[in-house]
């Protein structure tokens, strides 16, 4: 399974933009991100990337609180009830999930989900025991084309 | 050889009362030549020889800071300016500076306490010992200076900040001792770190002093896990000379109070009357051997207590408990009374939260609010929500129970809170003022 990059920010001018500018320095592209926050000040940055260790240590390095996240990305169809294809599987595999974001591949065509769900180890075998595909490591950091 | 000074570092009880009695008399004859002692002691008819046991020296009249700055800056001198060959002056931000005197004979005794102390904590003429101290008008520098020269260890007087040449210094002379102020050895295992450097491995460190700025238990602890030495409590302030006042033996456990150049007395700040042994209280002290400034009773603001019971180390000085505060940092919110120290250990002790933290109080709309802002160790951080807030409504509920007022508490990124070169400021009061 793949991983994302998650970083703990404190919801003041100029934080996201640091994060992104040493990932610039670093060369590291950005596939997907979502921004959570909460009502106490601070966040949570999800971010798919195409080197996400290059990534973390690069943040890490420059003092930012980063970390991997393993999660489950799933394709779907770039069309109408497309996710809600997906999700119907989803669930009736028995998983749940805590946050989620799309990623658009090929207009009309494609689409992924990336899914930060809970349990991580024993949503792997639940996928498997449905028959749900994962999209490999290697697409979803978008190394080698679709 | 386990003292500095056997003899007197182990005199019985009665025979320090004997000498602190003898000590008293004259001082108080030294103290007249000065303007302030002599004008007050004369007119209330108080004179050398007055003091039969040590009991007598709740007679004399209390000396305040405000003494000293209403008689800035000569009128507590109380020998002939020639002999006077140093002085060391607080900053003077919030009013006359407090500026003390020294003779020759002053600064020797001063060294000689130093060394006293740091030889109590297990720092020996072998060691190389890295003074990270502001040296000029501020004590900790000079003080310690002196002090380890007195002892005959190498002494670096390396001076604050700079972290880099800080730790280039400990890795070129093989510095095994140091003294700093507790907030900057956090920040220094930082730049350790960034450094790519362990300084358990990289390092000949062994023995810390620290000092200067209040700190609890807790934050002694994790400073000495961080480095793999031994951190001692050093205990000063500049109207007693500096440093050498107090500090811990290898039982780190209470600090001694040097009770042959010292009066020790703990009052209640607002009766003034001493507390019962082992009760927290204000730190109140008179200077015995100083010659060109004695002070009697002065009002230190420092509370703390006496530890009861000998110390296995066979000093028979008495051991003052770590400092829990100034009287006057204390601070109320919603009529409860609140020392920072107080927070500070319900901080320290939660495994998840960094070094830093900082206090602010606000009004928001009618009330007040107490705001505490808290690091989040980065090596804690997993990407999770739910954690974060678990962990802020558990900071939360165990500051509500140690100070009684409900905190709104925010986690921040490690390293964004504002940092001082000197003392950490732990404390900011923006509230409206009716």
């Amino acid at each position: 399974m793949a991983y994302q990059v998650s970083v703990f920010l404190e919801n003041k001018i100029g934080h996201f933009e640091r994060v992104t500018g040493i990932l610039k320095d670093v060369g590291v592209n950005i596939r997907a991100i979502t921004l959570s926050h909460t009502t106490q000040g601070w966040g949570i940055l999800n971010l798919l990337v195409n080197n996400p260790e290059k990534a973390k240590e690069a943040l890490t390095e420059k003092g930012v609180s980063a970390t991997l996240r393993e999660i489950a990305v799933f394709a779907m169809g770039d069309i109408p009830g497309g996710l809600d294809e997906l999700l119907k599987k989803i669930a009736a595999a028995g998983i749940n999930f805590t946050n989620a974001y799309g990623r658009n591949i090929e207009i009309g065509v494609m689409a992924y989900l990336a899914v930060d769900v809970e349990d991580i180890e024993g949503a792997e075998e639940k996928i498997k025991a449905a028959g749900l595909q994962l999209v490999p490591d290697d697409e979803v950091y978008g190394l080698k084309d679709s | 050889m386990n003292y500095w000074e056997k003899e007197i570092e182990t005199l019985p009880r009665g025979e320090i009362n004997k000498v602190q009695v003898e000590k008293l008399n004259h001082i108080i004859g030294v103290a007249m030549q000065s303007e302030y002692y002599g004008n007050l002691y004369k007119s209330k008819g108080i004179k050398p020889g007055d003091i039969k046991n040590i009991e007598d020296v709740t007679k004399l009249p209390f000396t305040t800071k405000q003494n000293l700055r209403d008689n800035f800056p000569w009128g507590f001198l109380a020998c002939n300016k020639k002999e006077v060959v140093r002085l060391h002056s607080s900053s003077g931000t919030t009013g006359n500076p407090t500026v003390i005197f020294h003779t020759a004979a002053d600064l020797d005794n001063w060294a000689n306490l130093v060394a006293r102390s740091l030889f109590t904590a297990g720092v020996r003429d072998t060691d190389v010992f890295q003074n990270v101290s502001g040296y000029g008008l501020f004590t900790g520098g000079l003080g310690f200076q002196y002090g380890i020269e007195k002892l005959g260890a190498l002494s670096i007087p390396a001076g604050a900040g700079n972290s880099i040449r800080q730790i280039k210094l400990m890795q070129d002379y093989g510095t095994t001792a140091i003294h700093a102020i507790p907030s900057y050895l956090a920040r220094l295992y930082d730049v350790f770190l960034e450094e790519g450097l362990d300084p358990r491995r990289d390092t000949k460190l062994h023995t810390f002093v620290i000092g200067a700025e209040p700190h609890s238990e807790e934050h002694r602890r994790r400073i000495e896990e961080m480095f793999g030495v031994k951190a001692y409590n050093s205990f000063g302030l500049s109207e007693m000379n500096g440093p050498g006042v107090a500090f811990e033996c290898t039982y780190q456990d209470g600090l001694h109070i040097w009770e042959d150049a010292y009066i020790v007395e703990i009052v209640d700040p607002v009766t003034l009357e001493p507390v019962p042994d082992g009760e927290v209280g204000e730190l109140v002290m008179t200077s015995l051997n100083r010659q060109a400034m004695p002070l009697i009773r002065y009002r230190t603001r420092d509370l703390t207590r006496f530890l009861p019971g000998d110390c296995p180390c066979g000093r028979t000085h008495r051991r003052l408990d770590r400092i829990s505060g100034r009287s006057d940092d204390m601070f109320i919110v919603k009529g409860c009374n609140i020392f920072p120290m107080q927070i500070e250990g319900v901080l320290m002790k939660i495994p998840e939260v960094g070094n830093d933290y900082l206090i602010t109080l606000d009004t928001v709309g009618d009330n007040d609010e107490l705001i505490v802002e808290v690091e989040v160790k980065r090596e804690w951080f997993s990407g999770d929500l739910y954690k974060l807030d678990k962990l802020t409504k558990d900071i939360i509920r165990k500051i509500r129970d140690e100070v009684l007022v409900k905190p709104f508490v925010k986690l921040v990124e490690p390293g964004s809170l504002p940092q001082s070169e000197g003392k950490a400021v732990r404390v900011i009061d923006k509230r409206v003022k009716i």
